[in-house]
């Protein structure tokens, strides 16, 4: 039962009493409604300015100046590039490449290092 | 032009739309609330002049309250009928120069000689307008905000700030009041011919 079958089932007898009072409702004038919207508008707080955000000066960190000095991105990149490479070939050394740092080739050792600790040590250094 | 060109939005939406400054939401509320208030007014008091100040002063009220609502509190316009009933109820209380009496809510309508002879208009409306000011101010409220402004038991009982039986048992006994006082008038005014 919607809310107006119920309200018209409420008032039995009284129904054609109420469609005639509902008939008639008062309605204010013209005049009237004309200055209750100059009210409506004479109260109305301003319109909210719209908030435009201020734009921030860039800043420049620690980070960014580093990188600025080494060369920016391109150089930051091959830096990587190289570090990478280096670190693959120590975990994963390719199987085509002489083992030079073998140390059953103590003479490769030595020729690699022309002068030994005790040279140094007589020479004072 | 149509009479309320922002009908697709809620009073509440409108209101906020108000309180943020754009004139169309303060026109489309005025249109849509104002004869709402004035009708509800009119009925209660009877007197056109008293009718626009009450109104008037319910706008105002709604107005300055627009900038602090918070959507989703309160129905505007069951806020709206509150106010408007109060500021009646004053008035008509101020009329009368004094308070009402609580039991005078419990009692039935007298069907008094001067209400009978005040019911001597000739036309329907007007004929329940009169029996509805024989009731007891809280009674004729009720009835009014039911039967003629259409309103749910739950929104008056909001507006009376009273419980929704309460609201039950005062139409109740102002339907069974006004029965009482338009009896007489119904072969007159041909609804013993419905």
């Amino acid at each position: 039962m919607t809310m107006t079958d119920k309200r018209k089932a409420e008032e039995g007898g009284l129904a054609p009493w109420f469609e005639a009072g509902r008939a008639e409702a008062p309605a204010p004038s013209g005049d009237w409604l004309a200055r209750m919207e100059a009210m409506a508008l004479e109260e109305q707080p301003a319109p909210r300015a719209v908030e435009v955000p201020v734009p921030q000066p860039a800043r420049r960190g620690r980070l960014r100046e580093m990188l600025a000095a080494l060369g920016g991105w391109p150089a930051m990149a091959g830096l990587a590039a190289a570090c990478a490479t280096g670190i693959w070939f120590g975990a994963a050394a390719p199987s085509g490449l002489p083992d030079w740092l073998s140390v059953s080739e103590g003479d490769a050792i030595t020729a690699l290092e022309p002068a030994s600790g005790f040279d140094y040590a007589m020479l004072g250094l | 032009m149509p009479y309320d060109a922002m009908s697709d939005r809620s009073d509440e939406s409108l209101l906020a739309a108000y309180a943020a400054g754009e004139p169309a939401a303060a026109r489309a509320l005025t249109l849509r609330l104002g004869p709402r208030a004035f009708g509800l007014a009119m009925r209660m008091l009877k007197d056109r002049a008293e009718a626009e100040d009450v109104a008037q002063e319910a706008l105002l009220r709604l107005w300055r309250a627009a900038p602090g609502w918070r959507e989703g509190e309160a129905k505007v316009s069951t806020w709206l009928y509150r106010v408007v009933s109060n500021l009646c109820i004053d008035r008509m209380r101020r009329r009368r120069g004094g308070t009402v009496d609580l039991d005078a809510i419990a009692e039935p309508a007298d069907p008094a000689p001067s209400a009978e002879s005040e019911l001597q208009e000739s036309a329907r409306g007007a004929a329940l307008q009169a029996a509805l000011d024989t009731l007891p101010e809280r009674q004729k409220q009720a009835v009014v905000l039911r039967h003629l402004e259409g309103l749910s038991n739950p929104e008056i009982a909001a507006i009376m700030d009273i419980g929704v039986r309460a609201v039950e048992s005062l139409t109740a006994r102002g339907r069974k009041a006004l029965e009482g006082l338009l009896r007489s008038r119904r072969a007159e005014l041909g609804y013993d011919d419905d």
